[in-house]
């Protein structure tokens, strides 16, 4: 008892500190920025074939590529997972930055747009509500199947249906689909430990207010699973992609530019 | 004269004795070769194979945790507390589990061999004698999937749900009624499928572990068991320990038993039917015209099983249980020589999954409007059909009527119908 006391006092000095300031004491960030080395895997056209909604399904007239691997004209690498590591044997903090508890507050929206999932990586808590919107004139379902949740909801056209996600943590991220058009596809991380940041349109990532310690974080794109080649310069990622990296307090730790060979994007 | 007589008797029972223990060598649980490729292609290259002794290593795992076919056994972790008690018990395994006999005082056993393994399979991989030859195939309980549930997707069936299913069959397809057993029997075979069913979930998270380990041992017993036979320092007993606890404390205790513990808690309940829902009541005739409107707009069900409802709308889709290898690299399931290294290991020919033609009167999950509400408001596990998250109950409710009132109807009438399923209109 004395302890639930303890800890309920705790947290309410932190957030009450974090209201005054976005104070930084004991808390750092990591940030940096993937980009592919050698050749960019290609893309291939959606096998949209003669599905009967193929006119919804065009963009621009045509049938738009798969966005399994997405760069800009840089080949800076969008939707790369890096995640702190939760999986075996990992260290994981017992409290995260106050800040975080907002954003479980946040519904988040998954659309379908020209058949077609957006955003294609996403990361969602464990109780989070997630908004499945269909901006398309025809009727879609929305198969989420991750090792801990599964969710098939009918999403009406021009519509959208809520569904509020479990209690259970994933390590990888799963998949979401739609059966009625079967090349689609998107990808959701659910799990507590909020230290999670997917690669923008320009590659990079950040990640918030981890608390000060060695952490291992890991990398991870759906073409790729663990992103065990990845080349971060002063580090040796493992076989499972992962990295040990010491974060300080009140500082940025910046990976710089980090670079992942083509190759590695096959799956 | 009679001493050699005996003597010729004895000898010829003990042979016929042991050509009876040849002949009937005990089963054996059968290794899940079909997650196994799978692991392999996902993992490596082309010509690359997980060693053979991975495998030795998990049927070592999972005989010391679930026993054999003949001699059944269940992880309980806690002892006499351990709260798997409520779901499984040994006494029941033993009655389902090993050969099919009677004993002195009739008691039976061996009755998952009598009624369900021709089937189902020994293992309950749904790879019995008569699989490849049932239309559906029988189920694979190893995905620990189930689709006529009260509950939602994710969480197991209960007890009642799949006694409901042994007690009926399901209509429109092989699986019959059993409902002449008593029903201690009936209650064995539940707990004996959901044995199968844990064991085999156990397996292929084995199975996906050990590709993700790239070489490793799972539960590595030289850290504690040195063949030198020195003592094991602090570090190997910590690291033996972190083993065991995520192999079994979180992969198995965690991940698996402990979510089919007490499903009755996620059961989903059923909204009272509104008084239109009755078919005397005077306005049901616009409930079901209501019903119908939905099943073309909100419900988006035409899209799936047809403007007629016969089924004849999406007919490219596969379920998960098929889903589950066929999206491996490079598998096309048009064509038997793209998946040959599957077939070798017996999975069988994927077949589409068909909606359901709702203009015959059979249900699969069951015909109390209890079940149809059920099968819209959860979606049905392992199949495409998703669940009515945005309709009310009384939504839910009018499609019910309307589909239930379908095979009456004349179809021809509710828009066209593709070819494909010409001859199942003209009936």
């Amino acid at each position: 008892m004395k302890r639930v006391f303890f800890c309920t006092l705790l947290f309410v000095l932190c957030v009450s500190m974090s209201s005054v300031s976005s104070a930084q004491d004991g808390w750092g960030n990591l940030t940096g920025q993937i980009v592919i080395s050698g050749d960019v895997p290609e893309n291939q056209p959606e096998a949209v074939k003669d599905n009967p909604d193929k006119a919804v399904c065009l963009v621009d007239g045509k049938v738009p590529l798969d966005d399994g691997v997405v760069v800009n004209d840089k080949n800076q690498l969008r939707d790369v997972y890096v995640m702190m590591y939760t999986g075996r044997g990992a260290d994981t903090p017992d409290t995260y930055h106050p800040s975080y508890e907002a954003q479980k507050a946040v519904k988040l929206t998954l659309d379908n747009d020209k058949c077609r999932f957006v955003p294609k990586a996403s990361f969602a808590r464990p109780g989070q509500t997630l908004i499945l919107k269909n901006s398309d004139n025809v009727g879609h379902n929305c198969r989420i199947a991750t090792m801990e949740h599964e969710h098939n909801v009918n999403i009406v056209k021009n519509a959208a249906s809520e569904i509020v996600l479990g209690e259970e943590s994933d390590k990888i991220p799963g998949e979401v689909k739609c059966d009625i058009h079967q090349w689609m596809d998107a990808i959701i991380l659910i799990r507590d430990n909020p230290y999670v940041s997917i690669s923008d349109k320009d590659g990079k990532f950040k990640i918030e207010n981890i608390p000060a310690g060695d952490w291992k974080f890991q990398f991870w794109h759906k073409k790729g699973g663990y992103l065990k080649t990845i080349e971060v310069k002063g580090y040796e990622p493992d076989r499972r992609g992962t990295i040990e990296a010491t974060i300080k307090s009140g500082e940025t730790l910046d990976l710089g530019t980090l670079s992942l060979p083509g190759a590695a994007l096959t799956k | 004269m009679p001493r050699l007589f005996y003597q010729l008797i004895f000898i010829g029972t003990a042979l016929l004795g042991m050509a009876g223990c040849e002949r009937s060598e005990p089963p054996v649980f059968r290794f899940n070769s079909v997650e196994w490729v799978k692991q392999e292609k996902t993992h490596l290259s082309d010509d690359e194979h997980f060693p053979e002794a991975y495998k030795t290593e998990i049927g070592t795992i999972m005989t010391a945790l679930f026993g054999t076919p003949d001699d059944p056994k269940f992880p309980f972790f806690l002892g006499d507390d351990d709260p798997a008690h409520d779901i499984i018990s040994i006494e029941n395994l033993r009655m389902a589990a090993g050969p099919t006999r009677v004993d002195k005082r009739e008691r039976a056993s061996g009755l998952y061999r009598e009624h369900c393994a021709h089937c189902h399979g020994i293992t309950g991989n749904g790879a019995g004698d008569t699989a490849a030859s049932l239309e559906p195939y029988p189920r694979d309980f190893r995905l620990g999937k189930f689709k006529f549930k009260s509950t939602p997707l994710r969480s197991p069936p209960t007890d009642h749900d799949l006694t409901e299913i042994l007690v009926n069959g399901i209509p429109g397809s092989a699986m019959p009624s059993f409902r002449t057993l008593p029903e201690d029997q009936i209650q064995s075979l539940v707990e004996y499928v959901k044995y199968l069913t844990m064991r085999g979930q156990f397996e292929r998270f084995l199975l996906g572990e050990l590709a993700a380990l790239d070489g490793e041992p799972l539960i590595d017993l030289s850290l504690v068991d040195k063949p030198s036979g020195e003592e094991p320092s602090e570090d190997d007993i910590e690291e033996f320990e972190d083993q065991m606890y995520t192999v079994i404390g979180e992969g198995l205790q965690e991940r698996i038993i402990a979510r089919w513990l007490r499903p009755e808690r996620k059961v989903t309940k059923i909204e009272a039917a509104p008084p239109e829902f009755d078919m005397q009541h005077q306005e049901h005739a616009q409930f079901v015209q209501q019903g119908r409107e939905l099943f073309f707009a909100k419900g988006n069900c035409m899209q799936c099983h047809g403007d007629t409802g016969i089924g004849d709308g999406q007919l490219n889709n596969f379920d998960d249980w098929t889903n589950d290898w066929i999206k491996s690299a490079d598998v096309d399931p048009g064509d038997p020589a793209s998946y040959s290294d599957f077939s070798a290991v017996g999975a069988l020919p994927p077949r589409p999954v068909k909606p359901r033609n709702l203009t015959r009167h059979y249900y699969r999950g069951g015909d109390h409007p209890d079940d149809l509400y059920l099968r819209l408001r959860n979606g049905i596990e392992g199949t495409p059909m998703p669940a009515s998250t945005a309709m009310t109950s009384d939504e839910i409710w009018a499609v019910v009527a309307y589909v239930r009132a379908m095979p009456y109807l004349d179809s021809k009438k509710n828009g066209s119908v593709k070819p494909v399923n010409k001859k199942q209109v003209m009936r």
